[in-house]
């Protein structure tokens, strides 16, 4: 399985990656939402996950949600935001605007995996 | 502006307690007024807040523990080091977590920046922040409303 990491952080996109590399995923990273925008259109695989930040440079998590929604060709993927943002009315912006899940920071690497469990996109072979 | 959607040095320190315990698997406490708390060259990350209350939050310490926070952030032995760039991210990326709790505890804050990273040769004015150990060390915190 793969995974795309959409955060202007390295160090957050480090800790995510290694979450989801433990358990079985390839992983690839964005520095924004443009940048992933074009990660997308490289790729010749198919991705199941995205978990993208809010606040970013260049173009946020908000408007990268909305862009990949359009897109037919994408609406296979699972979009988890993974952000700072935690008040309600963010949270139903996100999900309006396309998203699977929200997992607010700081956040535990079994929080990350329990939500995946619930998207059904926790690999089995992990046996969990 | 309201009294009320102003953060104040409580709510930003349980941030940090928060930060500390669950990213960093570390604890955060007051700093005693009477002990030394200098150091000669440093890191100062800030992030701004936007709403009833405009101002910045910054978080100023030592070099020595911006790599210590940054290693613990990625989970690094201790002879293990980071480039100064990624310190610079991870200090910055912790103060926004830190930066996104309180602004969730804050009524009417609308919007919380993106973090910047600098490096300083001086620390705040004792009066002018309030300070947390990070082990046996310290961390300025000073919460700094725009200028009226």
């Amino acid at each position: 399985m793969r995974a795309l990491i959409v955060d202007d952080s390295r160090a957050m996109r480090r800790i995510v990656g290694r979450i989801l590399e433990d358990v079985g995923y390839d992983v690839v990273e964005a520095a924004d939402g443009q940048q992933a925008i074009e990660r997308l259109e490289e790729m010749d695989e198919p991705l199941q996950l995205a978990c993208v930040d809010w606040n970013m440079p260049v173009m946020d998590g908000l408007t990268f949600i909305t862009e990949v929604r359009k897109r037919p060709e994408w609406r296979a993927i699972t979009l988890m935001m993974v952000t700072t943002e935690s008040e309600q009315d963010r949270i139903v912006r996100a999900l309006a605007a396309g998203a699977h899940e929200y997992l607010i920071k700081p956040f535990t690497g079994e929080a990350m995996l329990e939500k995946l469990d619930l998207l059904g996109l926790l690999p089995t072979s992990t046996g969990s | 502006m309201t009294i009320s959607s102003a953060p104040d040095e409580a709510l930003v320190l349980a941030a940090i307690e928060q930060v500390w315990g669950s990213m960093l698997f570390a604890s955060a406490a007051p700093w005693p007024a009477d002990r030394p708390a200098e150091f000669e060259t440093g890191l100062q990350a800030q992030i701004e807040l936007r709403g009833d209350w405009n101002g910045r939050l910054v978080l100023t310490c030592d070099s020595v523990v911006a790599g210590q926070i940054a290693g613990a952030m990625l989970g690094l032995g201790p002879e293990e080091q980071l480039d100064q760039p990624d310190v610079h991210d991870a200090v910055g990326e912790v103060l926004n977590v830190v930066g996104g709790s309180v602004k969730g505890a804050l009524p009417g804050t609308s919007a919380l920046g993106l973090p910047g990273v600098r490096e300083v040769t001086a620390v705040p004015a004792r009066d002018e922040s309030f300070v947390v150990s990070w082990g046996d060390a310290p961390v300025y915190v000073q919460i700094v409303p725009d200028a009226a």
